[in-house]
């Protein structure tokens, strides 16, 4: 069974005075396979923000479900779902979101904390953790002292410490320079190589190429998919690049 | 052109107003507020009406003293919350210097917003004076018991005094502002506003200095003993408490919070984690402002809860300045029978003003030394100290009386004695009476004129500390909607995240809060000890005062609190 199961979803935002419709989505259908790395790509306005959230169950659609592990985001009551969020799935974003108040390391262990982690456990998942990213130096510092690039890796870092079953990232380059975009999807491969689900949504086919399967989604509704197969990257983001200018829009960076 | 231009500032400092009212209505509340109570004061100090009642005089040497107090109190007032404004608005200024507005015209945008704040201030000034004028005189007028009838206006010279003082605050303010413009370029205006903060050194020295200064204070101020010197210490006491209290909002906080962080067991649970750290934050940037709340409301209730117990005690006091009633002085050069003659004189002055005269002998035990008694029998003795007349006391050059009757036949019976005072002595009527019905009333002036002004301090302190905590939590409010998101996505569910926030808003109100009590504790024995100066022998008196205006301000403040809590969630939920 998919990890990830996307029925229907449909999303319909009525503007203030209900004069207007806009749909942002309608009729997204697809799954995702435990150990896959999705990017979901498309244009400004295509919905892709709107899909996330979505997923992310920070939203809810007005039509269709969302089910992970065979478990429907619309059959979870509302109280449960904050404690659903932090057990089951873990967020990148593009602004990286990291509290100024926290060090990093207390930005890492929130999560933990949250869920009422012994001090003992925290610690353990930690060090590796922190290893992985590069991060052990910086673990003491506030967010306001490291770069961009570092501040990024700490929000993966609190991200994945509950091992969720999905690590779900909107648009997680969209604010580095080139170096650290590649820096961090890399990191994200590696994630990937050592079984993690991720789901990313990126206007950038550089982030898209890393995945192992791009999704194109235009106007809301989903447009076409590639997979890697056994390229290389490079072979990859030319294919994403063509396949873009078939949909005629996003910027190639 | 020219007036299309000026149109075009006009517009846009009206706008900017308009926009960010939520930031400018407490600056014009301050203003309204802070001009209205000015001219108030100003208006009592120059009515005739207060000059002509029978303690005016004492009342209006208060007031002017007063005055000054509150003009240069207003100023710096005004002149802080325009800072504070001006520097949240650093980057909207450096938008406008990228958009091509040069500094010169976003200066003349800046005049234009400051004069219709101060402006509009100035005139809901005047309106609160006009309609609570009326109310507060009444009030004035009873408590120092003037002659009815008197009327409230408020003379022209303190609408030209107020007008000056707010002229002034304007042009300096307007000055600060335009000086803050002109040295930074655009760049550093843009990003002054994310600065980060790591912790600093000699936190740890600095608060152990501040709790030894603390602890030195409390036990000098609960020990000293002698009114005089306790009169003598208190204002040395007050800066040590006032040092005291900045140093341990400032470091000890954070020593403190650095503690619970260290104990881990404690810091990594859901309910503290969130909380010790918002608050290492708040104290970071708040610890003064919460030291200034602190330290004006305790100046607030000293104030008020000394007037207060000087107001209330008054008449305790005066039994014990004057044991009897009246005292009349002879002349050093008056003999045996002018004095026992004078008796029959007073007895008579007495009954002219149907009072009747009584003299306790044992009251004077309050006078002579321990071991002596007054006897009547002794018909002189040899330094002459006690005379023995027929119905009254004589001792020590002066006859003591109790005077029973009502206040007014009472006082005309110590201005008989005054009057007829050269018939038997031929000497001219000069201190020769003291007496509690005088001293009565003036004592309504003096008490009843300090306690009006204590009351009239208190709302300024009062209004001051609201909106010092009203902007603190505004700007809070801006910067908690960012962190309240981010613990959303990050999996804290919706009241948990109003459940800590909430709580570091109860911290952040109640810490002055309760310093606010502990320095009154403390400062309740020295003042019961200044107080005995004025032979007001009381702790349990001042001890009441203090709890019954902490509590009145406890009870304000906690309204203040769920107004200001209100806005803060209406920005945090936005």
């Amino acid at each position: 069974m998919a990890l990830l199961q996307v029925k229907g979803l449909g999303k319909v935002y009525n503007t203030k005075l209900g004069m207007r419709q806009c749909v942002a989505l309608k009729n997204v259908n697809f799954e995702v396979i435990e150990g896959e790395f999705v990017a979901i790509m498309g244009a400004s306005g295509s919905g892709k923000t709107t899909l996330l959230n979505i997923l992310a169950s920070l939203d809810k659609p007005t039509s269709g479900d969302v089910l992970l592990d065979g478990k429907s985001f619309s059959s979870i009551p509302d109280r449960e779902l904050s404690q659903f969020r932090r057990r089951h799935l873990g967020f990148v974003f593009q602004d990286f979101n990291l509290l100024d108040t926290f060090s990093l390391k207390d930005n890492i262990l929130l999560p933990l904390v949250l869920m009422q982690t012994t001090v003992r456990e925290m610690e353990e998942r930690l060090m590796p953790i922190a290893r992985q990213l590069s991060i052990t130096s910086l673990l003491n510092k506030y967010p306001f002292e490291v770069s961009g690039g570092e501040k990024q890796r700490a929000a993966i870092a609190r991200a994945v410490i509950t091992d969720p079953r999905i690590l779900l990232a909107d648009e997680p380059t969209g604010a580095l320079d080139s170096k650290a975009s590649a820096n961090l999807l890399e990191q994200f491969s590696d994630l990937n190589a050592i079984g993690k689900t991720i789901l990313m949504v990126t206007h950038s086919a550089m982030a898209a190429s890393y995945a192992t399967r791009v999704l194109f989604i235009s106007d809301g509704a989903l447009f076409s998919q590639l997979y890697r197969g056994d390229e290389t990257n490079r072979e990859f983001f030319e294919r994403i690049v063509s396949n873009l200018s078939v949909l005629g829009g996003a910027d190639i960076a | 052109m020219r007036t299309l231009r000026k149109f075009f500032y006009f517009r846009l400092a009206w706008n900017n107003i308009k926009r960010s009212r939520i930031t400018y209505l407490p600056y014009m509340i301050a203003t309204a507020v802070m001009s209205g109570v000015f001219l108030l004061i100003a208006g009592l100090l120059l009515s005739d009406s207060l000059t002509n009642t029978p303690s005016g005089r004492t009342a209006t040497m208060m007031f002017g003293f007063g005055l000054v107090v509150y003009a240069i109190f207003t100023f710096m007032f005004m002149f802080y919350i325009n800072n504070f404004l001006i520097k949240r608005r650093k980057k909207e200024f450096g938008l406008y210097g990228i958009l091509g507005l040069d500094k010169r015209n976003i200066g003349r945008v800046l005049l234009w917003e400051n004069f219709f704040v101060i402006g509009g201030g100035i005139l809901c000034g005047i309106a609160i004076a006009l309609v609570f004028g009326r109310l507060l005189f009444l009030a004035l007028i009873k408590l120092i018991h003037a002659v009815p009838g008197s009327s409230f206006s408020i003379a022209p010279v303190a609408y030209a005094l107020m007008l000056g003082l707010f002229f002034a605050v304007y042009v300096v303010t307007s000055i600060v502002n335009l000086i803050r413009i002109h040295i930074a370029s655009p760049i550093a205006l843009l990003s002054s506003e994310k600065r980060g903060e790591t912790d600093k050194k000699g936190i740890l020295p600095l608060s152990i200095l501040g709790l030894v200064l603390l602890i030195g204070a409390y036990y000098f101020a609960w020990t000293v003993d002698i009114p005089g010197l306790a009169i003598g210490v208190f204002f040395p006491l007050a800066i040590v408490v006032i040092i005291a209290t900045y140093l341990l909002f400032l470091c000890g906080s954070i020593v403190v919070l650095r503690l619970l962080r260290l104990k881990k067991s404690l810091y990594y649970q859901p309910d503290h984690f969130v909380t010790i750290s918002g608050m290492f934050h708040r104290m970071r940037q708040n610890a003064r402002g919460l030291a200034t709340i602190c330290i004006l409301s305790t100046m607030l209730l000293v104030t008020i809860s000394g007037t207060l117990s000087l107001y209330l005690g008054r008449e305790e006091m005066m039994q014990g300045m004057y044991p009897f009633d009246a005292q009349v002085y002879v002349p050093e050069d008056a003999t045996t029978e002018q004095i026992v003659a004078y008796d029959s004189t007073l007895q008579a002055l007495a009954a002219e003003n149907n009072v009747t005269l009584s003299a306790d002998a044992s009251k004077l035990i309050y006078e002579l030394e321990d071991g002596q008694e007054y006897a009547q029998n002794d018909y002189v003795w040899p330094d002459s100290v006690f005379v023995d007349v027929p119905t009254l006391i004589f001792f020590g050059r002066s006859f003591r009386m109790d005077v029973s009757g009502t206040e007014d036949d009472c006082l005309s019976f110590i201005q008989a004695i005054r009057d007829h005072y050269s018939e038997s002595f031929s000497e001219t009527p000069n201190l020769i009476v003291s007496d509690i019905f005088t001293a009565r009333v003036d004592g309504y002036g003096l008490y009843g004129g300090l306690l009006f002004l204590g009351a009239f301090f208190a709302v300024l302190f009062l209004s001051v500390a609201v909106l010092i905590l009203y902007f603190k939590q505004v700007t809070e409010g801006y910067e908690d909607k960012e962190r309240f998101l981010i613990l959303q996505q990050v999996g804290m569910d919706d009241q948990q995240v109003k459940k800590t926030i909430n709580r570091q808003v109860l911290w952040v109100f109640f810490l002055p809060l309760a310093a606010t009590a502990l320095h009154m504790l403390f400062a309740s024995k020295i003042m019961a000890h200044m107080l005995k100066v004025f032979q007001l022998n009381d702790w349990g008196l001042v001890l009441m005062t203090i709890g019954a205006s902490l509590a009145v301000f406890a009870l304000l403040y906690l309204g203040v609190y769920q107004l200001t809590a209100r806005t803060y969630y209406r920005i945090v939920r936005r």
